[in-house]
């Protein structure tokens, strides 16, 4: 709570004109930032373009921010929204550039696959992390990987409760039919 | 049961993973760069934009009024060309109006000039008038001053003979019969 109100007061600062504010707020949540980042970008490791993208959107808008929801849930909002652009834009640029297919979302970031996962049974637990669409790799990695609460998830989502466990509930479906000899 | 499996399953992976990149330290530093960079670039394109739509305006606006200003121009030579044959027509009609008031004035002149002459056949009548006249006055004096009544009755007769239709010819008649008369009476006289 004491946290919360403390952001609060860094907001409200910041949308008089205090520039100090902002990098406390970036000092705060870039970390938690990044790491959501490299979860919905399958591993990629190196995000500091998206987080200095999010950083940007939350400067811009910041003044904007009426405190509805928390900083967090703002911010990671634009981390989601901007990680979508980021993915559509990498398909775009694949679709356009190289002629490779649709399908090669699955694999955006080799490096991730070739010096991050070591282990195999991980592997093939990322890759069927990173082989599930976009809506509903979001909900397992904010309410598996970043622990949120449901309705943080989809307020973030801004979808309802049970659209929410609808998805998650396919989500698992999907990765324990992808991940059968591991899950059983 | 299956969802926590699942959920130690990517936490595990998540974990061996790794995180991400340390992010570099001056990173709002970097973010307020690039806030200032899109602000200018906003701003410059804002500018470009306007500079364009005036630019096109600007254009639009010179096009428009060449194109009416050539409008303008064809609308007066248009008019000019009217005025000119209007001007063509009227001075045509005045030379023609100029034109006939000198052939009247010359008939008038003419018609003048000629009024101006006398009757060659009233002049002629007159010169015949006159001759018959000096003849008859004459043979008056032949007869009356000169006692010469031959002479008279022959300048008479000659009158009556030149021109019997004037009235100095009846004149001679009348004097010849009078002298008949006289010659006559004198006679009867003589033998009385």
């Amino acid at each position: 709570m004491a946290k919360t109100l403390d952001y609060e007061i860094l907001v409200e600062k910041f949308s008089r004109g205090d520039e100090t504010a902002f990098d406390r707020i970036v000092e705060g949540y870039s970390a938690d930032i990044a790491v959501l980042a490299n979860r919905l970008l399958g591993w990629p490791g190196d995000v500091e373009d998206i987080v200095q993208d999010v950083f940007l959107a939350a400067f811009v808008g910041l003044k904007k921010f009426r405190c509805e929801c928390s900083l967090k849930s703002w911010l990671f909002t634009i981390t989601i929204n901007k990680c979508r652009s980021y993915r559509y834009k990498q398909i775009l640029y694949l679709r356009f550039f190289s002629r490779a297919s649709v399908k090669a979302s699955a694999v955006l970031n080799p490096n991730a696959d070739n010096v991050l996962m070591k282990d195999e049974t991980f592997d093939k637990v990322r890759l069927a992390v990173q082989a599930l669409p976009l809506k509903y790799r979001e909900p397992v990695v904010l309410r598996y990987l970043q622990e949120l609460s449901i309705e943080e998830t989809a307020r973030i989502l801004s979808i309802s409760k049970n659209a929410l466990q609808v998805r998650l509930s396919r989500a698992r479906e999907r990765l324990r039919r992808d991940l059968t000899e591991l899950i059983g | 049961m299956i969802e926590d499996k699942i959920k130690n399953l990517l936490y595990e992976a998540d974990q061996t993973a790794g995180g991400p990149v340390p992010l570099s330290a001056n990173l709002a530093a970097a973010v307020r760069r690039r806030a200032n960079r899109r602000n200018i670039v906003n701003l410059v394109v804002r500018v470009a934009a306007a500079a364009v739509v005036l630019f096109a305006f600007g254009l639009w606006s010179f096009t428009a009024k060449k194109t009416r200003d050539r409008q303008r121009i064809l609308a007066l030579e248009m008019q000019i060309e009217q005025l000119k044959t209007q001007t063509c027509a009227t001075l045509n009609l005045i030379r023609e109006v100029l034109d006939e008031d000198r052939k009247q004035r010359r008939l008038n002149e003419l018609q003048a000039q000629l009024a101006s002459y006398s009757d060659p056949l009233r002049e002629i009548q007159k010169q015949v008038d006159k001759t018959a006249f000096i003849l008859v006055y004459q043979a008056n004096r032949m007869y009356r001053e000169l006692d010469q009544k031959e002479s008279a009755i022959d300048a008479y007769n000659r009158v009556i003979e030149l021109f019997p239709q004037n009235r100095w010819a009846e004149v001679a008649r009348q004097r010849i019969s009078e002298i008949q008369n006289n010659q006559l009476n004198n006679s009867k006289g003589d033998l009385i």
